[in-house]
């Protein structure tokens, strides 16, 4: 299908939705779902219809809005453009919302006929129009939660209707891709990604644009890209986010990734454990094919790819990058040494771009607003937006995207609003299993990739928990190597057996039974296995030890008897 | 060829060898586990560290290409440290039951831990698993001892290409398995054994070696397996005249260091009492050419139906000329009164080709017939 016909379906579907007087934006991802946006939705839905009312009002199904642990989250977007939030939505609270915001006409409410059923939510609506509790509700658009983000990649994410193409098109959604298909070589769009400063987003920092070259500059007929979507850390669902509620951005990333290395075959890698992920990814996969965005012809230029979605078991070690080939090879999921590296011998041998689904969900905004754009959000060396799911001991949880360098205090007490109760922040996670602990005595640290490596951890995919002094850090330590120890694939010792023998010795503390030299066989245990480990889980499996070695001795010399 | 510098040994190999082969064809030795020169690189062992000038870390050998120039040292505080330490998390998942285990004088883990003086783990002892299975007459199973290299699989994979075994589960309860851990009859396994070959501790071991003597209690010898033409060589290990097992030699000259099923445990045959040592003529026959003193007479019963003839009571033992003799002759005298074709010959696969060729030529040439085939065939 050529640019044309895709302008005019976006152009239809803006026209459509500025008909509407109010927009109703209910969140159905997978946190507020579990919270019961399904319910919610389909009570704003009849609402909508049983409510007398000459507004036109559309209900319309988006992804994630950032404060998950006060969901279903609802917004209401005025054609002014005027927002309001409503936080904790359930079917009573629809009810409500639905029969304030709509101008309610007595008059129409009479001429209506409905059938019984929207007869019965008339009734209730009516009731509604009395109560008083949808004030409390309300957020406002002026919490820090809200504006102290900078929103990149999740930009359009709790905007855009999910399962609908269109919606994407309408919020100029495929124009980049155009644009390198038209405008750019595939040196340029390289070069574009290297001057932009954008780095992988799974947590290792490497720079996208000098990966995608060396991918460029191999010679081979066959080249894949493939979409990283094994998202493992405990509480960490970023990527989940944006394949669940924007699929179509994930794609759009992922093609102008093989224009610029010059694949014609793509895979998804997504856990099974994410399956609505997997089926709007699907979906997404689906209706770009139907409109001729994937095949033989994208956009009616030469290029063609297609894309596939493969779906991991659920293994953690899965994520890193020669395991994950191995899996989607239909192989047992353990890395391999390297070199070689992907970019040379990649999946089935061929050279190969592994790229995080953040880091390709940020490229079509880098390549629609240029790389000097996205050069001057962030520090120095760490360029960007980076997506945080803010989880642990906080008021306001959630998804989060911050530009780089802010403070661990910004986002601790301002975004995520204090620790709740009495208890004191003590101490954040940065990176998951593979991260480490950073105290509260380095709130003003900037969150970048080197600073938080100075103070031992990573900046990791984008788990960010918050411990407060209720926590013994001896136990949260431990909690990390259980993790290890269950999702160690066996194949290198250090990982197999060593992981086994640190929570051997955690044990050992944490039960009263330490004796004095255990902490520095601890702490030697822990730099054998970092060093000798095969592949990036096991060299950072004993990373939250480390650090709560490093800044929480204390604790632990409190549990051994003959030291205190 | 490339020229590197390890531990200050100037060495020239081919390009794409690895560091590890370089050193230990050139007598320098880097202690490794997973390693086996005609297998993949697995790199799960984190033994065969060395330091590469230039470089911070210490890197594998077995994962690390000669490069020109290049300079490596095998052997420093730092190395020896953390080999020691990867070795102490080895002996803390195996049992350390040197004194009574049959691989002891040929355990690879046993070697190493002599040689960095480890005499018994510094962690908690943690055996991952006691699972012992020996459901084939061939090779025990082990789980205990297993160090999960992976020579095995990768054997079974790449040089047998039956891939009847591979790691299942994760983590520290990863074991090595036939599918759903069935018995080893019901997986694809050809029982050639070659992943007891390549095993380095006693996690598989042959059935006829148990508690029949250690390494320094065997006497080694190499011989040439009868079974067929390839020639491989085979060495045994015997006890008391007795074969204790027999494996191939490190570098066979046509196999290699790996046997097929028949030679590596297809040789009871070579003591047993009935085996025959020279050539037999049948009573009747050695009576009319005055070779016995004794008439005979051929039972009844065809000798095809009796399922284990009485040797002796049927035959007497002749000298090889006699044999010969006699079944000249009789060549002879059936192609002057029945024509050439009345005759057939059938040769064996334990022949070499060269025994084969020349026994068609014989057939062809001197007997005159075409009739001449061949078990193999069959």
């Amino acid at each position: 299908m050529s640019r044309d016909k895709l302008d005019q379906i976006a152009e239809k579907e803006q026209a459509r939705q500025s008909q509407f007087d109010k927009r109703v934006h209910c969140c159905i991802s997978t946190a507020c779902l579990s919270a019961g946006a399904g319910r919610t939705i389909q009570t704003l839905r009849d609402s909508v219809d049983a409510a007398p009312t000459g507004d036109e009002v559309e209900v319309v199904q988006t992804g994630c809005m950032g404060l998950c642990s006060r969901g279903p989250l609802v917004r209401v977007q005025e054609k002014s453009g005027e927002e309001v939030y409503y936080a904790d939505v359930d079917s009573e609270c629809a009810e409500e919302l639905v029969a304030k915001t709509v101008s309610w006409d007595q008059a129409e409410a009479k001429q209506q006929e409905l059938s019984p059923e929207l007869q019965a939510v008339r009734d209730r609506l009516e009731t509604a129009r009395k109560k008083r509790s949808l004030k409390k509700h309300i957020l406002s658009p002026d919490l820090p939660f809200f504006t102290k983000q900078f929103k990149v990649v999740l930009r359009d994410v709790g905007y855009v209707d999910p399962e609908k193409l269109e919606d994407y098109l309408a919020h100029g959604g495929y124009e980049a891709l155009h644009k390198v298909l038209t405008e750019m070589s595939p040196e340029q769009v390289c070069d574009e990604m290297l001057r932009s400063g954008l780095r992988g987003r799974g947590g290792a920092g490497f720079p996208t644009g000098l990966k995608w070259g060396f991918v460029r500059r191999e010679e081979s007929d066959v080249k894949y890209v493939v979409v990283n979507g094994d998202e493992g850390d405990p509480g960490a669902y970023m990527d989940r986010t944006v394949m669940e509620d924007n699929p179509h951005q994930v794609l759009e990333g992922m093609m102008i990734a093989a224009y610029a290395v010059g694949a014609n075959h793509g895979y998804f890698y997504i856990r099974a454990e994410y399956p609505i992920a997997v089926d709007r990814i699907r979906g997404a996969i689906r209706a770009a094919r139907r409109h001729g965005i994937l095949g033989k012809s994208v956009l009616g230029t030469d290029f063609s790819y297609n894309a596939d979605v493969r779906i991991g078991a659920g293994a953690f070690v899965c994520g890193e990058e020669t395991a994950l080939m191995h899996s989607i090879e239909g192989k047992r999921g353990v890395p391999r040494m390297r070199p070689p590296y992907p970019s040379t011998s990649g999946l089935w041998g061929k050279p190969t771009v592994i790229n995080n689904v953040e880091t390709l969900a940020s490229v079509p905004a880098i390549i629609k607003n240029g790389a000097d754009w996205y050069a001057q959000i962030g520090t120095e060396k760490s360029k960007g937006t980076k997506v945080f799911a803010l989880a642990g001991q906080l008021t306001n949880t959630g998804l989060i995207e911050v530009p780089m360098g802010i403070t661990l205090r910004e986002i601790v007490y301002e975004i995520g609003g204090d620790v709740p109760g009495d208890a004191e922040f003590k101490a954040a996670q940065t990176g998951g299993p593979s991260g480490g602990c950073i105290p509260n005595t380095h709130m003003d640290t900037p969150v970048d990739y080197e600073s938080l490596q100075e103070l031992g951890s990573i900046m990791g995919s984008g788990g960010l928990v918050i411990i407060d002094s209720t926590t013994s850090m001896p136990e949260f330590a431990r909690f990390f190597m259980d993790f290890c120890v269950d999702e160690s694939c066996g194949k290198c010792v250090p990982c197999r057996v060593g992981t086994v023998q640190i929570r051997t010795l955690l044990d050992k503390i944490i039960d009263g039974r330490g004796e004095p030299e255990d902490l520095d066989d601890l702490e030697v245990l822990c730099q054998l296995v970092r060093s000798t480990s095969l592949c990036g889980l096991g060299q950072s499996t004993p990373n939250p030890v480390l650090s709560t070695l490093r800044f929480f001795r204390q604790e632990y010399e409190a549990l051994i008897p003959s030291s205190v | 060829m490339i020229t590197l510098s390890i531990d200050t040994k100037t060495i020239q190999v081919a390009p794409d060898t690895n560091v590890l082969k370089a050193a230990l064809d050139n007598g320098i030795h880097i202690p490794h586990l997973c390693y086996h020169p005609e297998l993949s690189i697995s790199g799960g062992c984190r033994l065969c560290l060395v330091e590469v000038e230039g470089q911070d870390q210490p890197v594998l050998s077995c994962g690390l290409t000669a490069a020109e120039g290049m300079v490596i040292q095998t052997q420093s505080e730092q190395l020896k440290e953390l080999r020691r330490g990867v070795l102490d998390l080895f002996i803390s998942d195996h049992p350390l039951d040197c004194v009574v285990c049959d691989k002891a004088g040929s355990c690879t883990l046993q070697e190493y831990a002599y040689e960095y003086g480890l005499k018994e783990t510094s962690y908690e002892p943690t055996v991952s698993s006691t699972l012992f299975q020996d459901d084939n007459p061939f090779f025990l199973r082990d789980h205990q001892y297993c160090i999960l290299c992976g020579r095995c699989v990768r054997v079974c994979d790449e040089i047998v290409g039956v891939h009847a075994i591979d790691f299942a589960n994760r983590g520290f309860e990863t074991n090595i398995a036939t599918p759903y851990d069935g018995p080893m009859i019901d997986s694809t396994c050809v029982f050639c054994g070659n992943c007891v070959q390549v095993c380095p501790t006693a996690a598989l071991m042959p059935v006829s070696r148990l508690q029949r003597g250690r390494e320094w209690d065997l006497d080694r010898t190499l011989s040439v397996c009868g079974y067929c033409g390839v020639g491989c060589q085979i060495e045994y290990a015997t006890k008391d005249d007795d074969i204790i097992y027999a494996q191939a030699p490190e570098h066979g000259t046509a196999n290699g260091p790996f046997l097929c099923t028949k030679g590596r445990y297809g040789w009871d045959f070579a003591t047993n009492p009935e085996r025959l040592k020279q050539p037999m003529l049948r009573r009747d026959v050695a009576h009319e050419l005055g070779l016995s003193e004794e008439p005979w007479e051929l039972p009844e019963t065809s000798p095809l139906d009796i399922r284990k003839p009485n040797v002796e009571q049927y035959f007497v033992p002749v000298d090889w000329d006699t044999a010969l003799e006699f079944v000249s002759s009789r060549l002879s005298e059936i192609t002057e009164s029945h024509g050439p074709d009345s005759i057939m010959g059938l040769a064996s696969a334990r022949c070499t080709n060269e025994d084969n060729y020349l026994f068609q030529k014989f057939m062809r040439a001197v007997i005159g017939t075409n009739n001449v085939d061949h078990c193999a065939r069959l």
